[in-house]
């Protein structure tokens, strides 16, 4: 469990049932009840469909991923991130659908050689009791 | 698409710049006020013959900054009223690339008559405490699903795109660094520049540790107090006015049409929506990149000016890296093309997309004083990234 500092979020309405996932480690992403389509974050209208009923539940994935881009965090402009700098955000294209990207901790650390294309899944960080966040993983590294 | 049928009906006749320093003696409004007053002077107006103002009034920190019109904004409804003005025509852009978006609003308030002086301003705070540091220990909103993770502020939204580019087309940070020397170079002459007498050397920013990798201070225009103002009237008002006039031509803007996370700025949707942009600016302009003499670029992080060269056209796609490192941009090679000759963001400080309109005007009404170009009858300024920002083509002649 890291620092207890760190912004911790703020669950909504429509947000609630995402992060009661993640604190079980299961991710998940909104998905339109009228097409079918992921979003991340939901939205008022689908970005896919346009309905503007899309009544998103959160459908689970399979939290596996292809690394579109990365950077190292060496200044943190928000508070309780300071014990784990420097560290390596990735940007990620899940798998289950194209464009379906996401952002979170990479966890091997700032000397785990990095690709673009680089294969990862899903992990999370528990920040405090009842509350994770997702993060990624390089596949094949334990 | 139809040509943008205002071209050349509106100009800009006059202009004020505060000095550009960290913190002004001044409070943001009384400078505004000030400026503003110079820069009806300037056009040889009297305050009460202004009926219009616009601006974009962001103030564009990711801190937990107040924001408080007067003191760390400036709209233009309070520079009316601070003016003592009841004006005809009073707003602000709420997009981004705030520059274009506020010299859209000024032309079609000349162009309609809806106003027939029209102030644009804009006014930057550079606030006490980090410019970007935010306390804040809960979060909620839309930056739920990207603040815990740690993935916050603009440097790491432009870190992530601009390691794309760099990996996708095996660029370094050389190529940063030789825009930023450039920009550095040219601020260096501009007496209101943060940056006056102070260039920049290649190794100096490579000694600089990185922040967000592959951003380094340098990158990134630095936070000031700051103020610049434009005078706007139709070309016929123009005639009779001091300066001769600079015509806007026509504006296009970008936005992009895929839903991601905050601060999220793939490569793509910055070149997918650019190119958009880009075509929209030459077909309602009737012009080609090649017209322009002056493409003045936005640069408030140094791998903007990478992106606009590609976006508009100046360079094939991953091209640009290699084009700034060969000289490309170097505004005193004949062979260059001068796309931060008035110093940008990065050599005055962070005045948004000020320095880019300002160059324009100067360069066109040939009032550029020592640093007077030759060949500058058609000028473009662009702001922000080319998937959220605009772009404005000027002219000297009417076309």
């Amino acid at each position: 469990v890291s620092s207890g500092l760190r912004p911790v979020p703020q669950p909504d309405e429509r947000s609630a049932p995402y992060w009661e996932s993640a604190a079980n480690h299961v991710l998940t992403v909104a998905k339109c009840a009228v097409c079918g389509a992921l979003t991340l974050p939901p939205d008022q209208v689908c970005p896919h469909c346009l309905t503007t009923t899309p009544e998103f539940t959160f459908a689970p994935v399979s939290g596996r991923g292809t690394v579109r881009s990365w950077t190292v965090i060496r200044q943190s402009f928000l508070p309780g991130f300071d014990e784990d700098l420097p560290f390596v955000l990735v940007d990620v294209e899940l798998v289950e659908q194209t464009e379906l990207r996401m952002i979170g901790r990479l966890v091997d650390g700032v000397d785990a050689p990095i690709h673009i294309g680089d294969l990862v899944h899903v992990t999370f960080e528990d920040l405090a009791a009842g509350v994770a966040v997702p993060a990624f993983e390089l596949d094949g590294v334990r | 698409v139809s040509r943008f049928r205002a071209s050349s009906d509106v100009a800009i006749v006059g202009y004020a710049h505060s000095p550009i320093e960290r913190h002004a003696a001044l409070p943001l409004g009384a400078l505004a006020v000030e400026t503003a007053r110079r820069a009806i002077a300037d056009a040889g107006l009297a305050v009460d013959q202004v009926d219009g103002f616009v601006t974009g009034a962001l103030f564009p920190t990711s801190g937990a900054h107040a924001i408080e019109d007067g003191v760390s904004i400036v709209s233009a409804n309070w520079l009316a009223d601070h003016l003592g003005v009841d004006p005809s025509y009073a707003a602000g852009f709420q997009g981004f690339g705030q520059i274009p978006g506020s010299v859209a609003m000024a032309v079609n308030a000349v162009a309609s008559g809806a106003a027939d002086y029209v102030l644009l301003h804009r006014a930057l705070h550079n606030p006490p405490g980090r410019y970007h540091g935010n306390p804040i220990t809960t979060v909620g909103g839309v930056q739920q699903w990207t603040a815990p993770q740690g993935f916050f502020g603009p440097l790491a939204m432009i870190a992530l795109a601009t390691n794309e580019y760099l990996q996708r087309y095996g660029a370094t940070r050389d190529a940063l660094a030789a825009v930023v020397v450039e920009a550095r170079k040219n601020g260096a002459s501009i007496p209101w520049s943060y940056w006056h007498g102070n260039p920049l050397t290649v190794e100096d920013y490579l000694a600089a540790p990185q922040i967000s990798d592959p951003i380094c201070r340098y990158d990134c225009d630095i936070p000031v107090d700051g103020v610049a103002t434009f005078v706007f009237t139709t070309a016929e008002r123009a005639r009779d006015l001091p300066h001769p006039p600079v015509y806007v031509r026509g504006y296009a803007f970008g936005q992009p049409t895929t839903r991601r996370l905050p601060l999220h700025w793939p490569l793509d949707d910055i070149m997918g929506v650019g190119d958009r942009l880009a075509r929209r600016l030459w077909d309602r302009t009737g012009l080609r990149p090649e017209d322009i003499d002056l493409p003045q670029l936005y640069d408030g992080f140094s791998p903007f000016v990478l992106f606009w060269l590609e976006a508009l056209g100046y360079c094939a796609p991953g091209e640009a890296h290699q084009f700034v490192l060969a000289g490309g941009i170097d505004s005193d090679s004949p062979s260059g093309l001068p796309v931060l000759s008035g110093g940008g963001a990065l050599g005055n400080g962070r005045m948004h997309g000020v320095p880019q309109m300002l160059e324009c005007y100067l360069q066109l009404s040939r009032r550029a004083g020592e640093r007077q170009r030759e060949r500058a009858s058609v000028g473009l300024a662009c702001h922000s990234s080319p998937h959220l920002g605009g772009a404005v083509v000027y002219s000297a002649e009417v076309s």
